[in-house]
């Protein structure tokens, strides 16, 4: 359905893609207990460049990207992010986090804090940011994702798009070099989608290299330098989207596209 | 992937290979759980050599040191020498632990009551039994007259008789109902109707069958309630266990109707009814209960009537009520506030009146919600009894301190209060994992979303 | 009823029975009949209470309090003598359960944090622990651990000559726990003066340090240097001015110990009890606040870089304390509710002296009755008052 509307907005975004590596997976391997969620997966992502994950439920999407920023713990094989290898120490760790952001399906913004407390919290107490500063920051990109005027409202106070529109914005505030999104419109209404998606392009417009876990195959047609199609646990296939969407290799994504274009 | 334009690829999912070894089984369970990182393993350590400690402490005190046969405590503290239980004072005053001072020979009555309660309830058990709630109201107006009759003893008043006999003719209900069930026909008042051959007639012909049925049941259990010759047992008697069960027993099964009654009055729109029940509620719950014990026991006398001089039990059953009430009554309104205004409105439409809309809609909606709070009130209420002995009254507290002020077990205190908290703890912690358990799989209406 | 069920034409004059239909007198009529059932059964109270006490020959009012009490209590914190007024004594047993409850939440809370953050710990051998203490504890009745504290443990602890005794200040026997009271020489009221200066100086730094890393960005290490004001300060002035402190200490004189500060048995059977029986309830309360915060918070904070403890700090704890302190303030109210079951062991709390001793004394069983369940309503309310404050100081903003 939303593979129309967007359609219809325009052509596929110049894509931006430099040689720098910027993510590199290397023969992960993770489980939750018994069952094996992510097996042997090898993944270089380039910088500038737009990739558009998907795949049907269970398949380690999500588990995928969280692995990159360590919100889950992988068990064999290697991830470097910006050229720092994943491990044990903390301070490896916090340095990754701090230059990738993520966006999450049920935005997770903090309901103690305003919309602005929410956005500088980070740049304040990770960055050592003056607070004016992070505030000038904040407004900025709070004014980049359309809603200036909530600033000082609490996140309670807002709609399902505009929470997840500050969450952007939160993220970007500690201007990250690479965003994740952990399927960022599945908890919205359809008319919220387009508000949250328009936010997306804007941000592959100016160059950011992304990562996205989701279903609008509109988005992934127009912004998506690469897609990538996973199943148990394994990357079936990955192409640009003109092919993938018009000529899939596997029969397994054959399948799974009929079933989720045939609406 | 090197393939043809044309021709698909199929897939073939890679086999799920087994985790490495160290992050599953046994290994990957101690790492994860107990061996973490360096502090983590430190804590295992630390807490493990204290479980250890205490626990072969406790070994050592309660079992491989322990006395199981003297005749004193000095015979005891002559074989353990301070580092074992004396496990022998605590058997000779067992029996007083469980009935107080009731007499050996009319212990049966205290067993055979306690048996027909279980006997009584055990219905809300039987999946194909049906008017459960009956059964439940029945025992909770009838049972406490057969019980008093029983356990009391002695020359029975004419009330008692009859509420008696009733008692009886609703317990053997009950239980003709079960057999009725089970026979396949439904109900007893299916059973009766079949039997009599008024399966078809008219309702009234058969409201008089009911009627018919209930008298004869009723004079039957008369006779034969006319035949006791029990030995009168006063209530000073009355101890132990049994007390408390008896106290705290009363106290729950009468705080539930009364908290429901409070917690309306409290959110009725009429001022008069809403100030009285919030003043009454506020009041009782924000003074410690042996506060209202006192007063029940000080002050009540002055309250009544010259000529009238109630037993030191009633008054103490009165204050434990009034005081469960009170507590129940914001437990039900708190249900009352889960349930979603929805449901009122939705009743509302469907032209449901105040009483309707509270028995069919609500109520049983919100008992559901609050079902781990009552049963935690309940056990609060089993421990408050406690509080009893503080006004004299020899419940299991007061029997096990008592036995440690024995002249022949002087001085004996930590071995009774173990067995009393062991007691506690067993009844207590039963009924709180019941209640976890009832939560899930009774499962909420609308409320818990 | 039935009229009006069957449909009939409304007549123009109403009938009583349309009339009892109405809602609105209906609601006057229930509320009148309830007061009216309310005023009898209080006439009939009062009438019987009167006749009462009249064939006791007793009087009524409060004309008793300034009368003298012929009894002596066992341990007071305001001083007291027998024949003091009843009005003494009641002030006296106040401050005897406000003295032990205000103690008994102090530890009971630090002792309910510790146990609930255990029972929160990954490591489940700790967490196994701490659920087991609470599920005993809270199974079992308060009454019954007093009583075991008290004749179990405290009453079977050594005479004085043979005492527990840390580093000779510090001493537990069967008569209680005495520990060195402190004595202030001249000069003494400057390091108290310093004190105080030195709270103020450690907030004006807290301060000063919050507006620098909000100006520019640099963090000041404000609790460490905050430690060292507020402990060096006064320690700095109380040396320069000769250390004008003394203690006396408790010592063994005769049978007995003399000087010092000392505490009764029940008073210590009592604390242990409270605290260890509410810091369960307390533990419950603290993890169940903690796991009111969604893990998604957890998450979104460490994406955005934050580490585990400023997590805590910023994130989870303002979240976790909504949720947490209401239960908490109500179990404050309950420890000091039950204090009251101190009188099981001797220790002389408000009920003890004045409920108890007091009115078997004077007999004035209403008036007593009525004074002490005016106390324990007055902490309540202003406890929930407060409660009510912090619920809307701290309530979520939402559509």
């Amino acid at each position: 359905m939303s593979l129309e509307t967007l359609d219809s907005n325009g052509s596929h975004i110049a894509s931006a893609i430099s040689d720098e590596v910027v993510i590199e997976l290397n023969q992960v391997n993770k489980w939750f207990g018994e069952f094996h969620v992510l097996k042997d997966i090898d993944l270089t992502v380039y910088k500038g460049e737009r990739i558009v994950i998907c795949g049907p439920s269970g398949s380690g999407k999500s588990t995928l990207i969280r692995c990159i920023n360590r919100l889950e713990e992988h068990q064999q094989g290697d991830i470097v992010v910006n050229g720092v290898t994943m491990d044990t120490n903390l301070k490896n760790i916090d340095a990754i986090r701090r230059e990738v952001g993520m966006v999450f399906q049920s935005f997770n913004l903090f309901p103690h804090l305003t919309v602005l407390e929410n956005c500088t919290l980070a740049p304040i107490w990770v960055k050592n940011m003056p607070k004016a500063e992070a505030e000038q920051v904040a407004m900025t990109l709070l004014e980049r994702v359309k809603i200036p005027e909530q600033a000082l409202k609490y996140p309670g106070q807002l709609s399902g798009g505009q929470q997840q529109r500050v969450a952007i914005a939160r993220s970007l505030a500690m201007n990250p070099n690479v965003m994740l999104f952990d399927e960022p419109t599945s908890a919205l209404d359809p008319e919220m989608i387009s508000e949250v998606l328009d936010v997306m392009v804007g941000l592959a417009e100016s160059g950011m290299t992304m990562l996205v876990v989701t279903h609008e195959m509109g988005f992934a047609k127009r912004v998506a330098d690469r897609v990538i199609f996973m199943d148990q646990g394994e990357i079936v296939e990955q192409n640009t989207p003109g092919e993938f969407f018009t000529n899939p290799k596997s029969d397994r994504t054959k399948l799974f596209l009929s079933q989720i274009l045939a609406h | 992937m090197a393939e043809t334009m044309h021709e698909d690829t199929v897939f073939r999912p890679k086999p799920s290979l087994p985790p490495p070894p160290n992050t599953v089984g046994v290994v990957g369970w101690l790492r994860k759980n107990l061996f973490g990182g360096p502090f983590d393993s430190i804590l295992t350590i630390v807490g493990g050599s204290l479980i250890a400690y205490f626990a072969y402490t406790l070994y050592l005190y309660g079992i491989a040191n322990a006395v199981w046969s003297a005749g004193s405590y000095r015979e005891c503290l002559d074989i353990t020498r301070g580092n074992g239980a004396c496990w022998a004072g605590v058997s000779v005053w067992m029996n007083n632990y469980f009935y107080g001072r009731y007499p050996d020979v009319e212990q049966w009555r205290v067993n055979l009551a306690g048996v027909i309660l279980a006997v009584w309830l055990a219905p809300f058990w039987f999946p194909k039994v049906k008017a459960k709630i009956a059964t439940g109201i029945s025992a909770v107006l009838t049972y406490p007259f057969l019980a008093a009759a029983m356990l009391l003893g002695g020359e029975v008043g004419w009330f008692l008789q009859i509420m008696v006999g009733i008692a009886l003719t609703a317990f053997a209900a009950v239980w003709l109902n079960v057999a009725a069930s089970y026979a396949g026909y439904g109900s007893l008042r299916a059973a009766l109707m079949r039997l009599s051959g008024f399966e078809n007639k008219d309702e009234r012909l058969q409201k008089y069958v009911l009627i018919g049925a209930f008298v004869v049941g009723f004079v039957l259990a008369l006779l034969f309630q006319a035949t006791w010759d029990l030995a009168p047992v006063p209530t000073v008697n009355w101890g132990g266990l049994f007390l408390t069960l008896v106290i705290s027993g009363i106290a729950i099964s009468s705080a539930l109707p009364t908290g429901v009654i409070l917690a309306l009055g409290r959110r009725s729109k009429m001022p008069v009814i809403r100030v009285f029940c919030t003043a009454f509620i506020e009041l009782f719950r924000s003074v410690p209960l042996i506060t209202i014990l006192f007063m029940a026991v000080t002050m009540m006398p002055l309250f009544l009537p010259v000529e009238v001089n109630l037993d030191k039990l009633v008054l103490v059953i009165i204050a434990v009520c009034i005081f469960a009430a009170a507590y129940m009554a914001e437990i039900v309104r708190g249900g009352l506030q889960a349930i979603n205004k929805g449901q009122y409105e939705a009743a509302q439409a469907m032209g449901l009146n105040y009483w309707k809309m509270m028995t069919l809609i609500i109520m049983p909606q919100a008992l559901k919600l609050m079902i781990p709070n009552i049963v935690g009130n309940f056990i609060g209420l089993l421990k408050d009894t406690t509080l009893v002995s503080i006004i004299g009254l020899y419940d299991i507290l007061l029997m096990a301190k008592a036995s440690g002020q024995d002249t022949k077990w002087l001085g004996m205190h930590t071995e009774p209060f173990l067995f009393t908290a062991a007691v506690f703890f067993v009844i207590c912690f039963c009924m709180s994992k019941y209640s976890q358990h009832l939560e899930r799989t009774i499962g909420g209406g609308y409320g818990r979303r | 009823m039935a009229v009006l069920e069957k449909g009939s034409p409304r007549r123009e004059s109403r009938s009583i029975v349309e009339w009892l239909n109405d809602e609105r007198v209906r609601s006057v009529l229930y509320q009148a009949i309830v007061a009216i059932v309310v005023v009898v059964v209080a006439r009939y109270l009062f009438i019987n209470t009167s006749e009462n006490l009249q064939a006791r020959g007793m009087s009524s009012g409060f004309d008793f309090l300034a009368g003298s009490a012929g009894f002596s209590i066992a341990w007071t914190v305001l001083p007291y003598q027998a024949g003091d007024t009843y009005f003494h004594v009641y002030l006296v047993g106040i401050v005897n359960t406000l003295v032990v409850s205000l103690v008994a939440i102090l530890f009971t809370t630090l002792l309910g944090f510790f146990v609930g953050i255990m029972r929160l710990s990954k490591n489940w051998l700790i967490s196994k622990m701490a659920s087991w203490y609470v599920e005993i504890l809270r199974n079992t009745p308060l009454l019954l651990q007093i009583l075991f504290w008290f004749l179990a443990v405290f009453s079977l602890l050594p005479s004085p000559r043979q005492s527990y005794g840390v580093l000779d200040m510090f001493f537990l026997n069967n008569r209680g726990f005495y520990m060195p009271a402190p004595v202030p020489g001249d000069g003494f009221d400057l390091t108290m003066i310093t004190i105080v200066i030195a709270i103020v100086a450690t907030y004006a730094t807290a301060v000063w340090a919050k507006k620098r890393q909000m100006a520019t960005g640099q963090r000041f290490p404000t609790f460490g240097v905050g430690l060292g004001i507020f402990f060096g300060l006064p320690a700095l002035v109380f040396l320069a001015t000769g250390a004008p402190l003394t203690f006396d200490f408790a010592a063994l004189k005769g049978f007995n110990f003399v000087g010092g500060v000392s505490v009764p048995p029940a008073f210590c059977a009592i604390l242990l009890a409270l605290v260890i029986y509410h810091s369960a309830y307390m533990a419950e309360a603290v993890r169940a606040g903690i796991l009111s915060v969604a893990h998604g918070q957890t998450e979104a904070a460490y994406s955005l870089g934050l580490r585990p403890g400023m997590t805590l700090r910023l994130v989870i704890i303002p979240q976790a304390m909504r949720a947490v302190v209401p239960p908490m303030i109500s179990n404050w109210m309950n420890v000091v509710k039950n204090s009251s079951l101190a009188i099981a062991i001797g220790y002389p709390d408000l009920v003890a002296v004045f409920m108890q001793t007091s009115l078997n004394q004077s007999g004035h069983a209403i008036e007593i009755v009525a004074m002490v369940m005016l106390f324990y309503m007055s902490v309540s309310l202003s406890i929930s008052m407060a409660l009510n404050y912090y619920n809307k100081l701290v309530q979520l903003k939402e559509r």
